[in-house]
Parts: structure tokens; sequence; C-alpha cells
């Protein structure tokens, strides 16, 4: 980790990089701006620059398939529970590495916070988190964490990778944790 | 309308200790969960992440369970004309409906449902709207009504009442369905008026009716409370989730079994049978022959509760004894077809479902494609004594998916088969509908229906079929509120057709800027044999109001007035305004007032919507819901009927509601509760039993019956089996069934369509396919399909029943009162083994792809409700959709992963 890739500046040109390629990862690549396509409509607004940490979590290396390895991101404080896991060579939307196929999520659900530890599950091609045990929330890991089936109030948390050599980071999240009022909380 | 681009937020606001702080309740599904609406003055400052910050108290970053915001769950609204952040979320302190302060998704999203410019709300209705040179063009209400009002009394008084055809909600608030029920049945007095989920105005479950079951009968807690509890025909996880989530879950939990019939397997179904259930994956339509093996199995083997249909059930003579109006002539007699369905008691019962092969375990299995072992199963777990001999306790519940095919003959057979296993009115051992909407119906009028001209064989008049009607062209002047009637009904592309013949084609337009001359247009439209239509909502819904409609009057909807309402426990609750309606909208019983003043009725001087709700109370009376000693209750106590709503909070009072000798008010836990005890009675009524206002009937501690016990009734297969035959899938045809989806509500109007997080998940109408019914015509998942069919049975005609199986279907098809038409609608595939091989399944009314254009416009020939969920259809590949291979929309990951 650099102190020049943790400031701001350098930080929005990864974010808006990294967001053109959650939205247009696949089939419907296009190369044209955010703020052209959303103009005029309510999703128009700016990549909110936030200050996230680029944080190591693992290496590819050290990945086994289809093994969650668990961390914490964007701080140690609560809330923060987190997983990546390489989906055995199946593609994921902001899927990084070789295959495309490692993500990491949050892994507190975002209706009502349950945990969602030991509910990744392979069911042929798909790749899911749940049911959660409260109240039976499932996510789709291949497509942002989106909800499968359940009550969740949006998708599931998801953490920016970033693939440096065989070191892999956290650099980022999409979406809200559970319980927090904005990603980064002052201690 | 919203569209599938959508980036998740990473912030919310927290609201500030100066929020105030209002109750509302859920505005979906039927369990009406209790929700807080926190709303602030934009710029006044948000709460902090400390307790003493924020007006949830708690400290930030929140636990589990606790009270959070998601970013979906703020909204910026008009409150008095001054922006004001607004946020909504589950009330914590629920301690009945949602307990632990749970929430589905859709309530949970519900902030997004206010009007706000900036988001996909801004296309509400704001203001009246006529059709002038072909364009709905923004007038002032006094034209638009003006013109309405002077063509509803020339149809009428030329074309008479009939022609004036009446099609509205059924549970949007009691305030307005009063109103509209008044203006449409007691002043109008049409015989063509029917809700949005039936063509003729009739019950939703005849069997439920003609046992002496209510179908709310139930409070939320007795549903955990059994040993064995059967679902029919729905997944309660998916279409009213806190009911499963903290209810039956529960139940689940301390050990009950659950046995689902539904031909899916979903979230609920997968959870069940995880914990040990049982799923009854059956074909669509033959639910009552797989009621009837149950039942067979338990007489056969002698499990029937002996104790129960002796105290509890009509024998040969009670049965007989009508409704103390003769033994011959009732409504019960008319719709049981003469002995029929009529038993003389169980042991008549028992051997008549001996006597019926459709009933017998291998021909059963056969026909509902269930496994012979789960059937034998499913009957030992409702009714097989224990080892020490008592009884297991068992509950049966229903819903659409069960009752909206074979609709008689399913409804009957549940009642039977409950009722042997002594399951009524006690605790753990409760019957009735789990529900779909909420209940806010109030009708200020009774339906004429002996202005009916539709008369079935060897009974008296029928509810008018207000589609029939409309397609023999009898209409001439259709108003609509709040549904879509076209996609909403069945067969609806024919339906479609025939609106835009009577509507569109005819060469009477309005092609004038002068009020009287527009008025001539329209007049004479219906005077040549065409149609007016003038339609309330709250979108511009497409076809009805877009292509349709002449007049459009917007409406103000759930937070935009002070509104009452029950849910599917019978617990009223005030929905209390919140923000200021977008524009000039008003809500539907100020619309009907205006519109009836103007054609010269009178009583309808409302000044608020309390007026109404207090006018309206009195004939709650009697009624399940019964709010009439609220209003008696409020009155002595200085304040409004609405004020003590207000003040009974979150939690509400269950109807009929009762004042006791103390001067308390009361409500009512369940109905036929046959196990009430003298403290009880006491307790409820006071020293004496009821007095003053209080109205008890015999539903309160029996059953809805001529003598207040159940009429154990037959379930002959043979009155549904010839249509069942004939619409079953031939060669390449798969059964078509279709329903609600847990992430959308009702047809979508504010989810699906404006929010952006659940058009992502549901861009598209999709068809869920066994994978071998995919491989076999070379789908995968993502493909986009075209489900057709050219023989979608549709009624054509206004008949008189003469001999006593003229309304059967083989004999309609003989006489030539059914056509064949073609239907078509596109879908995204999704390949999964959570559906059973040979069955389809899609969403019931996405307005794009209506899915209701398969299912046959004939409706069941007892009851006059519609099979909905019974349709056939060939499916093909026609291409891949975007979404097959971009990760940005949609899932195709099965929804029974445990």
């Amino acid at each position: 980790m650099t102190t020049n890739k943790e400031s701001a500046v350098e930080h929005k040109k990864c974010m808006l990089n990294r967001r053109e390629f959650l939205l247009y990862s696949g089939a419907s690549a296009a190369a044209v701006s955010t703020v052209t396509l959303f103009s005029g409509t309510a999703q128009a607004r700016e990549a909110r620059v936030v200050a996230y940490p680029r944080k190591l979590i693992t290496r590819l290396s050290e990945l086994q398939d289809n093994i969650p390895v668990d961390f914490k991101y964007p701080d140690d404080g609560k809330n923060s529970e987190c997983m990546l896991v390489k989906m055995g060579g199946v593609e994921a939307g902001g899927g990084i590495g070789p295959q495309k196929d490692i993500v990491a999520f949050s892994y507190l659900c975002t209706h009502q916070g349950g945990p969602l530890q030991s509910t990744y599950k392979v069911t042929d091609d798909q790749r899911t988190l749940g049911q959660c045990p409260f109240h039976l929330s499932v996510y789709d890991l291949r497509r942002h964490g989106i909800i499968v089936s359940g009550q969740a109030y949006q998708s599931l948390p998801q953490v920016m990778l970033e693939l440096d050599g065989d070191n892999i980071y956290a650099a980022g999240l999409m979406g809200l944790l559970f319980g927090r009022n904005q990603n980064l909380m002052e201690a | 309308m919203s569209t599938n681009y959508y980036l998740p937020e990473d912030q919310a606001p927290l609201p500030p200790k100066h929020a105030e702080v209002l109750t509302t309740c859920c505005d979906y599904c039927i369990v009406a969960c209790a929700y807080k609406v926190y709303r602030w003055p934009i710029g006044s400052g948000n709460g902090g992440t400390k307790a003493n910050e924020n007006a949830f108290g708690i400290e930030f970053p929140s636990s589990p369970l606790e009270d959070w915001v998601a970013p979906a769950q703020h909204n910026v609204v008009m409150h008095k004309g001054i922006p004001h952040n607004v946020v909504i979320t589950p009330n914590k302190e629920a301690i009945t409906v949602n307990t632990n302060g749970d929430s589905s998704m859709r309530g949970g999203l519900i902030a997004q449902k206010c009007y706000n410019p900036k988001t996909p709300t801004r296309d509400r209705l704001t203001t009246p709207l006529v059709r002038m040179f072909g364009t709905l063009q923004p007038v002032p209400w006094d034209f638009a009504l003006e013109i309405a009002a002077e063509v509803a009394k020339h149809v009428i008084a030329k074309h008479g009442a009939n022609a004036y055809s009446m099609k509205t909600f059924s549970y949007q608030y009691i305030e307005n369905t009063y109103a509209v029920t008044k203006f449409a049945l007691r002043h109008i007095n049409t015989a063509s008026f029917t809700f949005h989920d039936t063509p003729s105005d009739v019950t939703s479950t005849p069997g439920f009716r003609d046992a002496g079951f209510d179908n709310f009968g139930p409070s939320y807690d007795d549903w955990a409370s059994a040993e064995t509890l059967m679902c029919c025909g729905t997944d309660p996880y998916e279409t009213k989730t806190i009911l499963f989530t903290q209810h039956i879950m529960k139940g689940i939990q301390a050990g009950m079994k659950v046995i689902m019939l539904n031909p899916r397997e979903t979230a609920g179904v997968t959870y069940v049978k995880k914990m040990g259930g049982l799923h009854l994956d059956l074909y669509p339509g033959t639910d009552t022959v797989l009621l009837g093996a149950i039942a067979r199995i338990v007489v056969e083997n002698g499990w029937e509760d002996k104790e129960w249909l002796e105290n509890w059930v009509n024998n040969k003579w009670e049965s007989d004894s009508g409704f103390g109006q003769g033994t011959r002539n009732t409504p019960w007699q008319w719709r049981t077809t003469w002995g029929k369905f009529q038993t003389k008691g169980f042991d008549d019962y028992k051997k008549w479902v001996l006597s019926q092969p459709e009933y017998e375990l291998e021909a059963a299995a056969e026909l509902t494609g269930v496994d012979a072992t789960k059937i034998k199963q499913a009957a030992e777990w409702i009714a097989k004594p224990k080892e020490d001999g008592t009884r297991v306790k068992a509950s049966f519940g229903i819903e659409k998916g069960f009752y909206w095919s074979n609709n008689t003959g399913n409804t009957n057979a549940i009642s039977s088969l409950a009722t042997i296993c002594g399951a009524g009115g006690r605790e753990g051992r409760v019957v009735g509908r789990f529900g779909g909407h909420q209940r806010g119906g109030r009708r200020g009028g009774g339906l004429p229906r002996n202005k009916s001209p539709e008369k079935v064989p060897g009974r008296r008049r029928r509810a008018l079929d207000t589609d029939r009607w409309l397609v023999s062209g009898h209409t001439r002047f259709a108003h609509v509120v709040g549904t879509t009637w076209i996609q909403s009904m069945s067969g609806s592309q024919g339906l479609q057709q025939k609106f835009q013949e009577l509507v569109v084609n005819n060469p009477n337009q309005v092609r004038s800027y002068d009020k009287q001359e527009i008025i001539d247009s329209l007049k004479a439209r219906a005077d040549s044999g065409g149609m007016v239509v003038i339609n309330q909502d709250i979108y511009l819904r497409n076809p009805i109001g877009a292509q349709f409609a002449d007049i459009v009057f917007p409406a103000a909807t759930w937070g935009e007035e002070d509104f009452m309402r029950a849910n599917g426990e019978r617990r009223l609750r005030l929905y209390q305004k919140f923000y200021d309606a977008p524009g000039d909208a008003k809500p539907d019983w100020w619309i009907i007032a205006q519109l009836a003043k103007k054609m010269g009725f009178d009583g309808f001087d409302w000044q608020n919507s309390n007026d109404v709700a207090e006018e309206s109370s009195r004939f709650s009376r009697g009624g399940r819901k019964a709010y009439h000693m609220i209003k008696v209750y409020a009155h002595k106590h200085g304040h409004t009927l609405h004020e003590q709503l207000r003040l009974l909070g979150a939690d509400g009072i269950q109807g009929p509601t009762f004042i006791n000798d103390k001067g308390e008010l009361k409500g009512t836990k369940r109905l036929h509760n046959t196990e009430m005890n003298p403290e009880m009675v006491k307790e409820r009524y006071g020293e004496n039993g009821p007095g003053a206002a209080n109205m008890v009937n015999k539903k309160m501690t029996h059953f809805n019956s001529q003598t207040g016990k159940v009429n154990l009734q037959k379930h002959p297969w043979s009155l549904f089996s010839d249509f069942w035959t004939w619409l079953k899938p031939k060669e390449e045809e798969l059964w078509f069934s279709n329903g609600r989806i847990n992430e959308v509500w009702q047809s979508g109007f504010d989810d699906v369509q404006r929010r952006p997080y659940i058009t992502q998940r549901w861009p598209e109408n999709f068809l869920e396919l066994h994978p071998d019914d995919a491989k076999k015509r070379g789908i995968e998942s993502g493909d986009y399909v075209m489900m057709y069919s050219d023989r979608v049975a549709a009624h054509k005609d206004t008949i008189l029943g003469v001999g006593g199986d003229d309304f059967q279907f083989s004999k309609l098809m003989e006489n030539g009162h059914i056509e064949l038409s073609k239907a078509a609608v596109t879908a995204v595939a999704i390949v999964t083994p959570h559906i059973k091989k040979g069955v389809m399944y899609a969403m019931f009314i996405d307005m794009r792809q209506p899915t209701n254009a398969l299912s046959a416009r004939v409706v069941d020939n007892i009851s006059g409700n519609y099979n909905y969920k019974m349709g056939v259809a060939k499916v093909k590949k026609l291409g891949e959709s975007q979404y097959k291979k971009e990760f940005r929309s949609m899932s195709f990951a099965p929804r029974n992963i445990a």
C-alpha cells in the first residue's frame, strides 16, 4: 500500500473506473461514461468520493475454489465482516482474476443484519449466499449480490477488489453496510 | 417508470431527535405490518450516530434486528407545501403483527412509493384528463366531472342502470370502498358491478361459505399453534411474508410440521422441507383429487375426529334445515345444485368418499402427479391419532393458487377434510384463508342480484358476469376504479380486443373543444352500441387509462389521506396522512362524492375521510371487522373514529369490536371460537352479556351455517373434470400457472415499475421451466421465449340456464357458447428445478407481458369465479435476451436454495 494510492484524488479515479467496470461487465459493455448515460434521470449522480482504504486481503495463489476467506472491511469496527471467494471458474459481475471469478461481499444481510457466514452455496453454475438464518434471504454472488429470493432492502454490498501481482486488495464498497448510515463512520 | 440501470447508494440520513413520528401500516399484502414514518424539514439537520442524536435513540452502527435506515427507506416529500425528509421503517414497537419490527422487502421499501418528482414516481397523475382529438389533456375538476356526470345520467336513463358497469378495487381503504359502493349499488343500483379480482360479485371461497367458515377467522398466532399445518396453493413466505417469518416459522421451530400443496418449491417450501415438512407438488387444478385421496385414507382408517363430528357437524336433519327459511329454495340449495354437495352427515360423506374412484390412492397419485407415499404421509400427519390415543392438532389454510383453480370443488374439499380432522374454531385447529390484499371493503349498498339477467339452471339469478356482459355489447359506460380491469381478468387479450372495438374503433370520438359537443359525442358513442370509459387511478395505466379512458381522475392514495383498513386477522388500524398528494390528486371517496352530487344524488356531503368512515360504521355491524363500537367508544371520549384508531396505534384492535359493561373497548381474537367459556364471555361483553349498541351474532362462537354447525359437503371431481380433461396439455403443450412473486406486489405499479432495485431484479416477466422441459425445447436460462396457445377458451354469451348441465363446460362447448382464440406472451426463461416437470410459471400481471392472456375466460360453473391459475401453452425459444450474459440484472439462481 502506498500513500499515493490512498489519496482521495487517486481514489476517485479508481472508484469511477470500478463503477464503470461493474456496470458494463459482461456482454453489454459500452464505451460511454456513467454521467452521459444517466443524465436527466433520478440515477444521475457523480460517484461519491469516499476515501476507502486499500487493504490486502489474500493472495491469488492461496485461494482454493469455493472456499470463502473471511476478512473485515472497510475497518475493524462493527458490521465490517466480509467474505471473499474464488467461485471455481464461474464468472461474476465485478469478478477479478484470470477467470473473473473472485468476488467479495459483506456478510451482513441487508434486511435486518442477519449473519450469512457458512451459507455460501454452489448450485450448478450458480453461486449464492443464504438462506439468511433470520428471514431466509438469498443473494446471487454472480450478479453483484442481487436478491434471489427474500426480504432485503438492497443488494448485498459488494467489496471492490484489485489484483496486483498475486495480491488481492479490497478497495471500495458498492452499497451501504447494514447498521451504518455511511460505510466510513467516524470512530 | 424506472429502468434496471441502478447504482446502489452508500449512505442514508438518520432521523434527528426533532423528527415527527407518525404510525402507519404497509399498503401492500394482507399482513399489514406496522411502520413508523419519521418526518423532518429539509435543512433542519439530520440525526447523528449517538443514541442521543437520533430519533431511534440507539447507537450506530446498529446491531442486527435493531433499527437501521437503508438508503431506499428515505425519501423527500412535500408536507404542507414544504419539502420534508421522510424515513419509513418497520415499527420495532409492534407486538402483534410484525413482531420484532420485521418487514418484507415490499414494505421495507415503501418509502419509495411516495411521490417525488426526482424519482420514477414522477408520472403520478396530478390533474384530471379528458381525451380530446385523441389525446388525454389536463383539465380542471369541474370540466371533467360535468362531462362524466352528463354522459352517465344519459346512459342510465336511456339504456338502464345495468349499462353502467362499475369495476372497482375491493380493498383500497374502507372510506373509498364505502363511497364507491354507495354510489354504484345504492344510488345507480346497477347489477353490472364487481371487484378487481372476479368478473362477478360472488364469494371467493364458496366451499368455506357453505360449510360455515369465515375466510379470516383465525388470528396470526393461531397459525403457529398447530402440530400440523396444511398450506394449500401458496407459499406464505413469498406472498404474506411476515405471517411466515414471525408466526409460522416460529411454530415450525417449536415442532409444527407443515404440508405444502404447490407445484413450485420456493423459499418457504424449501425451509419447510429442511425442517422435516412435506411438499405435495401437484399439477394445476388437481387439489380436489389430492384432498379427496387424503380424506379417503382418513375415513378408511377411522382416523376422523368422532367427538368433533358428533358435536359440531350437521347431521341429516340439521343439514336439511336451510337457513331458517325452509329447507328448499335457499341460496345454499341454489349453489349446491340440488343435492350434489349436500350430505346427511358424516356417515353419508364417508360412503360417498369411498365410492369415488378418483380418490383411490393410486388413481389420485397418477392424476395429481404426487407420489402415493407422500399422500399417505400427509393423511397420517393431519389425522392419525397418537399412540396415547390423543389427536394431532391440525390447521388448514388456503389461498389463490388453490381456490382459483376448481374454485368450488377445492374449497368444498378442504372444508370437509379440515372438518373430519376436527379443525374449526379452536386453538391449534383453525381453518381460513391466508389472504391476498388487505381487507378494506365496506359496502354502502347491496348488489341488486335480481336485476341480473343471468340465471343458472334450477336456481335463481346469479350475479352478473361483467366481462361477458361487456363482450356481448351491453356495457355502455365503464367506470373503472383502481384496477386494470383487462390484464387482471382471464383470457385477457380477447377482452382487450373487445374494449378496442367498443371504445376506440367506434366512430363517435371527441373532436371538439366545446364541452357540450364533447358530451354529445360520448352520448352518441354509447347510443350507437359503443362504450365510454372513465378511470380513477394514481398512475395512467395501460391500456385501461392510456388507450381507452375518455376521462381520467387522479387519485390520492396511501400516506396522502387518513384511511382505515383491516388485515388478515381482522386487525383495524389507521393509515395516517403524512404528506401532500401530488398536484390536484384527490382521494377516491372525494371523486365519487363530486360525481354523485353532479348526478343529483344526495348523501355525499362529506368534508373529510373521517366523515365517510363514521357514516359507514353502522353498516359494519355483524361483519368480521365490525368497527361501529370503536366509533361509539370514540364519541363517548370526545374523539373521532379516526382519532381513536390513531390512539390504538401500531397494534390497533381486532374486529368485531365490543364495549363491555365496564366501558372498555374489546376486540376479537378468533371467530367461530368454540372454546369460549363464561369468563371469556364476561370479559368481552360484561356480566349480563352484550348490551346497548353491541351486536353479537352466530359467528363469534359458532359457524356461519343454518344451525351454527359445519355443513360437511361432497366435492365431486365430475363437475370439473370435463374442463380439466379438455384443458390438460396436449402434444407439445405444458401446464401454465401464474401468481405473485415475493419481490413484487400485485400488478407492480409501485415496485417493479418504479423501484429501480426491483426493476433490476425483475426487468421483465419471467417463465420458470423445469430443466427437462427446457432441454427438450432447446431453451436455456436467459433466453427469450414465447408462450402461445391457439385454444384459449372464452365463454362469450350471457345465457339463461334451463337444463341441469347447461353451464357445464362440455355442454357450453357443445352448444357453441365457447370461442377459442389465440394468445401469446413473451418472457425471459429461468430454467430451474424448483418448478414441477410439465408445469410453467410466470408473474400474473406484468403489464407488458400479461400472462392471464393464457387462462380461460370461463368461470367456475357453480361460483362464477375464474380459474386463473390454470392454463396450458406451448413454449418456444425466440432468441437470447440481454440478461443471459450480463451480470447487472435478473438472477437465474433457483429459489429453493436452503
